[in-house]
C-alpha cells in the first residue's frame, strides 16, 4: 500500500471514529422505518425470538452499562471489525485474482 | 431497514438466503476481476463508514427515524452495483453478528433488500438519468459529467433505491404474514421516502467530497473521454454556433 492510500485509509477510519463516537449523543432514539411501521401494524413482530445473542447487541458493550460510554466503546470496536473484515475479504478477492491470472 | 429474526418464516429466510448467495458469488467474481490495490482501502474505509453512519438515526416525522444505507453511493462510486453487494452484504454481516442489528436467519433478506436491491436500483437509475452523457461504449459523451445533472441523478437515484428497497421489504412481510400488503407499503414506503431525503443528501455530499479530495477514486473519472468535438452540452447551457 502506497503513502496515499493508507492517507485514504487512515483519513476515512478518524471520520468514521469520529461518526461512531459522536452517534451515541446525537443518534434519533425513535424507531427506525421498520419496528415503526412494525408498532403500527403487528407488535408481536418485535418480540426477538432468541436465535442469536450478539456480543454488543444493540450497540452495547453490556459490561459498560447502556451509557454513552458503552455505546461509543461498543461503535468504536464495530468500525475497526467493519474496516478489518472488509479489508480482509477484499484482499483475499484481490489475491486470488492474482493467483489467476 | 435491519429485519430482526422472527418477522420472517425460516423456510422463507432460507430462499432469500439462497438467492443472496448467488448474488454473492456473482459479486465476488467482480470483485475477483476488478479489484485492484487501489481500490481496496477505499472499499475498507467506505465498510467503516457505513457501518458508523448506519447507527446514527436520523429523527423523520411520524415518529419514526432512519439512517442511511449507502448501497447506491457504493455502486455508484465504482460503476457497478456488485460492490454494492460486497461492502453492504460484509457490513450486515458485522452488524448481525456482533451488533444484534438484523437477524442472522434473516440476513439473506437484509442483504437482498439493501446490498442487492438498493445496489442495482441506485446504480441503474443513476446510469438511466446520466445516459444521455454516456455512450454504449462506456465513453463519456459530454460535459454533464461536470455539471449539476451529475448530483441530481445521484440523489435522486438513492432516494429510489432505499424506497425501492423498503417496499420490497414490505413485501416479503407480507409473504411472511407480519404485515397486511397495502399499510406494509404505505408505512414502509413512506417513512422510507422521507429518510430516502437524508439518503439522497448524505450520498451527494459524500461523492462531491470525494470528487473534489480524490477524484481518481471515483470510476467514472477513469473512462476514457470523448475528444472536444463529440463532446455535446448540457441542455441548460447555450449552444456555440459554429461560425466561419
Amino acid at each position: 500500500m502506497n503513502t496515499t492510500e493508507r492517507n485514504l485509509l487512515i483519513g476515512g477510519l478518524i471520520i468514521a471514529l469520529i461518526i461512531g463516537v459522536l452517534s451515541p449523543f446525537i443518534a434519533s432514539t425513535q424507531p427506525d422505518g421498520l419496528e415503526a411501521s412494525a408498532n403500527h401494524l403487528n407488535p408481536s413482530a418485535l418480540i426477538n425470538p432468541g436465535y442469536w445473542h450478539a456480543p454488543f447487541d444493540n450497540y452495547q458493550v453490556h459490561q459498560l452499562g447502556d451509557g454513552y460510554l458503552s455505546g461509543i466503546v461498543a461503535l468504536v470496536i464495530g468500525v475497526f471489525i467493519a474496516l478489518g473484515f472488509v479489508y480482509v475479504v477484499v484482499e483475499i478477492l484481490k489475491r486470488k485474482n492474482r493467483t489467476n491470472n | 431497514m435491519h429485519i430482526p429474526d422472527g418477522f420472517i418464516p425460516l423456510w422463507q429466510c432460507a430462499i432469500y438466503w439462497t438467492i443472496a448467495i448467488i448474488f454473492l458469488i456473482f459479486a465476488f467474481r467482480w470483485g475477483r476481476k476488478n479489484l485492484s490495490e487501489k481500490n481496496i482501502p477505499l472499499f475498507a474505509v467506505l465498510a467503516a463508514g457505513i457501518f458508523a453512519i448506519m447507527s446514527m438515526n436520523i429523527p423523520v416525522p411520524f415518529g419514526s427515524s432512519g439512517h442511511m444505507v449507502g448501497a447506491a453511493m457504493v455502486a455508484i462510486i465504482f460503476m457497478s452495483p456488485w460492490a454494492a453487494v460486497i461492502v453492504i452484504a460484509l457490513v450486515l454481516m458485522v452488524q448481525g453478528i456482533f451488533f444484534g442489528d438484523g437477524g442472522i436467519t434473516t440476513m439473506g433478506a437484509n442483504i437482498l433488500n439493501m446490498g442487492v436491491a438498493g445496489g442495482f436500483v441506485g446504480y441503474y437509475v443513476w446510469k438511466g438519468l446520466y445516459r444521455p452523457y454516456m455512450g454504449k461504449d462506456g465513453i463519456l459523451k459530454g460535459l454533464g459529467v461536470l455539471g449539476k445533472r451529475k448530483w441530481w441523478a445521484i440523489g435522486i437515484a438513492s432516494w429510489i433505491a432505499i424506497f425501492y428497497a423498503a417496499c420490497q421489504a414490505a413485501i416479503e412481510m407480507w409473504l411472511a404474514g407480519t404485515f397486511p400488503l397495502g399499510l406494509g407499503l404505505f408505512y414502509m414506503g413512506g417513512y422510507h421516502a422521507m429518510i430516502g431525503v437524508f439518503e439522497a443528501i448524505i450520498t451527494v455530499i459524500v461523492i462531491s467530497t470525494i470528487e473534489k479530495v480524490r477524484p481518481d477514486l471515483l470510476a467514472w473519472n477513469r473512462l476514457p473521454r470523448a475528444n472536444a468535438d463529440d463532446i455535446v452540452p448540457e441542455p441548460s447551457e447555450p449552444r456555440e454556433v459554429a461560425s466561419k
